[in-house]
C-alpha cells in the first residue's frame, strides 16, 4: 500500500509546479478607470500593454487596466458572460464576424458622436464603413484595432532552390504544392483547415457566402469548387491539415512552416513579425492567389465600447481610443505586430519613409485591400461560422465527406430557426 | 436514539440541506427551466419548449456525443483498470524501489489535467514528438496524426487520461491486493496452484469488491473529461473528440446558446443518474453474495 509519505511526496512534486504572482494595478486617485478586456498573447500582448503604459504616462486623466482574457473566442465567451451579469469591462476588442450580434443585442455604445471619432481618417475597408455591407449606414459601433487579411507566407530558399515563385492562381497554387512536396519529409502547402481561408477561397471563385438579398447560400458552387481545392491537395499529399481546431491549428501551421514541414503556408498577416523572427529561411509574403479572381476577406478585431458602463468611464475609453490611432501608435502597433495601419495618415507616414520599400513584406496585406470583400452584416454570420461551416469544413477534408452535400446540409442548417 | 424533540433533527440537516439546495438543487431547477428556452444572455429568452432537446436528437449531436463519450470513457476505464491491476501485481512487495515505483505511478494522478494535457501535446506531435519517432523506428513510413486524424485522436486522448488516472486504479488495486487473505494463497500453493490459477481462482474472485468500485468510480470520472480536451483537441477534428462535458461548454460558451447547453446537460445528468443507479444496484447485490 501507498505510504502516506510516497502520496506526500508525490503531491508535493504536483504542488511544486504551481506557481503564482499577483500584479496589482491600482488606479492613481483622481482618475477615471478604463477596464479594457483584450486577447493577445505573445509580442502583441507585450505591445499592447506598452501602448496602454504609455496612454497612462502621458496623461493624467484617464487611467486604463487592460486584464488579458484567453483567444479570441474564449474573450468573447467571458465579456458575453460578464455582460450578462452586469460586471463587464468599459472597453474591450471582438472578431469582426460578432459585431452585427453585439450591436442588434443593444450592448454597444454608439461611438460616432464623441469628440474626434469622425474625424480618424480610418482606411474605409478596414472600418466598419467598408469592412461590412452597408457598414457606414448604420450607427457606429465598432473602431478597427488588428486587421488583417489573410496572405501566403514562401520559405524563400526552398522556392528559389527549386526556382519559383509564389503562385499568381490556383493552377500554380497546385503546381507548386506538388513541386516542394517530399513525401514523409516536406508537404509543399499548409493552411488551417478554417472558415477564413474558406471564405478568401469562396471569393476567389467568384462567389459569396451571404448574397446581397442575406440569402445564406455559401458561395453556391463557388463553395464546392473551394472545398474541393482543399481536398485534393490534401489527398493527394501536397497540403498538410494542421491538428486542432481554432487557433491551435493557426499555431500548428506556423510550426509546420518554421520546422520546414511545409514550404508554403497561408496564414494571418497577424503572424509576419513573428514568423520573420523565428524562422531560420528566409520568409516572403505573398498576395494570396487568384481563381476567376482575386478576393480576400479582412479579418481581425474592433474596438467596442460597452453600453452599459459609466457615461464617465465611456468618454475616457474613446479619448483611449483615440490615442491609439494617433499615427505613432497604430505604426507601433503595426510594424512590431504585422498588422494592417488602419488609418491613412499611417500608411502616408510609413510610405514618407521608406518603410515599404524597405519591408516589402508589410506591404502585401495592405495592398490586398484593393481586393478586400466586405462581410454581410448578418447577426447569425458568427453561427454560420461556428456551428454550421466549420465543422463540416472540418468533415470535408479530414474524413472526405462530399464537399457538395456537406455544404448542402449547411445551407439547410442556416435556414433554420435559431 | 430518540432526540429529545422532534424537531432537533431537522435544524441540524438545516445546513446540508441549504448548501445541496444553494448549490444543487436550485442549479439544476434553473438548468432544466432554462433547457425549455432559447436564450443567448444578452437578448431576451424566447420559450421553445423541447424544442432544444428536438434540435439536439435532430441534428445527430446528440448520439454523436454520446456515442463518443461512452466509446472513449470504455477505452479509459479498461485501459486504466488493466494497467492498476497489472502494475498492482507487479508492485505489491516490500522494498525501496518498488516504493518509489509506486509514488512515481501515483504522482501522475495528482498532477493537473492541464499541465498533462500540455506534456502530451509535445509527445503526440505527428512530426517531432516522440510517439511519432517510435513509429518510424518501429514501423517505418509517416506516423499517424495522433490528434488530427478523426480515426486516432479519441484514441489519443483516451490513452491521455488512461496515463493520468491509472494511479488511482493502482492504489485501489493494492489496498484490495492486501485484503486478500495470505493463508487462503499459501494453502492453494500448497495445494499445487500455479502463480496464475492462483490469481485466477483465489486473488481475481476476491477483488471482485474493488474491481466493481474501481471501474464505476472511473466510468463517471471518464465521463466528467473536460479539460484534456480542451487543451488538446478543442473537441475536434471533426468532433470526433467532443464529450458530453465539452459538449455542453461549446454549446454555452462559443455558440452562445444557453437553452442548447442546458437540455444536453439535463440528458448527461440523467445519463449519470443511471449509472449511479446501476452502481448502487451491483453493490447491492455484491453485499447479498
Amino acid at each position: 500500500m501507498i505510504a502516506r509519505r510516497e502520496l506526500l511526496g508525490a503531491s508535493a512534486l504536483a504542488a511544486a509546479s504551481l506557481v503564482g504572482a499577483c500584479e496589482s494595478d491600482a488606479v492613481p486617485r483622481g482618475r477615471t478607470p478604463v477596464s479594457l478586456w483584450f486577447s493577445y498573447g505573445g509580442t502583441n500582448r507585450e505591445v499592447l500593454e506598452g501602448l496602454v503604459r504609455r496612454f497612462n504616462a502621458r496623461q493624467s486623466r484617464d487611467y486604463v487596466q487592460a486584464v488579458y482574457q484567453g483567444d479570441y473566442f474564449e474573450g468573447l465567451a467571458k465579456l458575453r458572460t460578464a455582460i450578462a451579469a452586469g460586471c463587464a469591462p468599459v472597453l474591450s476588442h471582438v472578431v469582426g464576424e460578432v459585431v452585427p450580434y453585439l450591436a442588434n443585442a443593444h450592448v454597444l455604445e454608439p461611438l460616432g458622436d464623441y469628440p474626434g471619432v469622425r474625424d480618424l481618417d480610418l482606411i474605409p475597408e478596414l472600418g466598419q464603413e467598408g469592412s461590412w455591407l452597408g457598414g457606414s449606414a448604420r450607427t457606429l459601433v465598432a473602431l478597427p484595432f488588428n486587421r488583417s487579411t489573410p496572405i501566403a507566407y514562401l520559405n524563400a530558399d526552398l522556392f528559389a532552390q527549386a526556382g519559383l515563385r509564389a503562385p499568381r492562381d490556383w493552377a500554380e497554387l497546385r503546381a507548386v504544392a506538388q513541386r516542394l512536396s517530399v513525401p514523409n519529409t516536406r508537404f509543399g502547402f499548409g493552411c488551417p483547415i478554417n472558415w477564413w481561408f474558406w471564405v478568401a477561397l469562396v471569393g476567389q471563385a467568384g462567389g459569396s457566402v451571404v448574397e446581397a438579398d442575406g440569402r445564406v447560400s455559401l458561395g453556391d458552387e463557388a463553395g464546392v469548387e473551394a472545398l474541393s481545392l482543399w481536398q485534393e491537395l490534401v489527398r493527394d499529399g501536397f497540403m498538410k491539415p494542421p491538428p486542432g481546431r481554432d487557433y491551435n491549428a493557426w499555431e500548428q501551421c506556423n510550426q509546420d512552416f518554421l520546422s520546414g514541414r511545409a514550404a508554403m503556408i497561408w496564414s494571418s498577416t497577424a503572424f509576419l513579425k513573428y514568423l520573420e523572427a523565428h524562422a531560420r529561411f528566409r520568409v516572403v509574403a505573398a498576395p494570396l492567389p487568384a481563381g476567376r479572381k482575386r478576393a480576400v476577406p479582412t479579418g481581425g478585431t474592433f474596438w467596442i465600447v460597452l453600453r452599459g458602463a459609466v457615461t464617465e468611464q465611456k468618454a475616457a475609453a474613446v479619448r483611449f481610443l483615440r490615442f491609439m490611432h494617433e499615427p505613432e501608435q497604430v505604426i507601433e502597433w503595426s510594424n512590431r505586430t504585422g498588422y494592417i495601419p488602419v488609418t491613412r495618415a499611417a500608411v502616408k507616414e510609413l510610405e514618407r519613409r521608406g518603410y515599404y520599400a524597405a519591408h516589402p513584406n508589410d506591404a502585401v496585406a495592405l495592398e490586398q485591400l484593393s481586393v478586400a470583400e466586405p462581410w454581410p452584416w448578418s447577426v447569425d454570420l458568427f453561427r454560420l461560422q461556428r456551428e454550421i461551416v466549420q465543422p463540416r469544413l472540418e468533415s470535408a477534408v479530414l474524413e472526405g465527406s462530399d464537399a457538395r452535400t456537406v455544404l448542402g446540409e449547411a445551407r439547410a442548417l442556416a435556414l433554420e430557426p435559431t | 436514539m430518540k432526540p429529545s424533540r422532534r424537531v432537533d433533527p431537522y435544524w441540524m440537516l438545516l445546513p446540508t440541506l441549504l448548501f445541496l439546495f444553494v448549490f444543487f438543487l436550485f442549479p439544476l431547477g434553473m438548468l432544466i427551466k432554462q433547457s425549455f428556452f432559447s436564450w443567448d444572455l444578452l437578448t431576451d429568452a424566447r420559450y421553445v419548449g423541447l424544442g432544444n432537446y428536438r434540435a439536439l436528437l435532430r441534428s445527430g449531436e446528440l448520439w454523436h456525443t454520446f456515442t463518443t463519450t461512452l466509446s472513449m470513457s470504455t477505452a479509459v476505464v479498461l485501459g486504466s483498470m488493466a494497467a492498476g491491476l497489472g502494475l498492482a501485481l507487479l508492485l505489491d512487495r516490500p522494498g525501496r524501489f518498488a516504493a518509489f515505483l509506486r509514488a512515481a505511478v501515483f504522482s501522475a494522478y495528482v498532477v493537473s489535467w492541464v499541465s498533462v494535457a500540455l506534456l502530451f501535446l509535445w509527445l503526440l506531435d505527428a512530426d517531432s514528438g516522440i510517439f511519432s519517432g517510435l513509429w518510424r523506428a518501429l514501423c517505418g513510413g509517416r506516423a499517424p496524426n495522433w490528434l488530427g486524424d478523426p480515426a486516432w485522436a479519441p484514441w489519443a486522448v483516451a490513452g491521455v487520461s488512461v496515463w493520468k488516472i491509472t494511479g488511482y486504479a493502482l492504489v485501489l488495486f493494492l489496498s484490495g491486493l492486501q485484503d486478500v487473505p495470505s493463508s487462503v494463497l499459501e494453502a492453494a500453493e500448497l495445494d499445487g496452484a500455479s502463480p496464475s490459477a492462483r490469481f485466477r481462482n483465489v486473488t481475481w474472485p476476491l477483488l471482485r469488491p474493488t474491481t466493481l468500485f474501481v471501474a464505476t468510480t472511473s466510468l463517471i470520472a471518464s465521463f466528467q473529461l473536460f479539460d484534456v480536451v480542451r487543451v488538446m483537441t478543442q473537441g475536434g477534428p471533426v468532433r470526433s473528440t467532443t464529450v458530453f462535458v465539452y459538449a455542453v461548454y461549446e454549446q454555452l460558451f462559443l455558440d452562445l446558446r444557453v437553452g442548447r447547453a442546458s437540455a444536453e446537460a439535463v440528458v448527461f445528468f440523467a445519463i449519470l443518474l443511471l449509472l449511479t443507479g446501476a452502481q448502487f444496484l451491483l453493490f447491492r447485490a455484491q453485499e447479498s453474495t
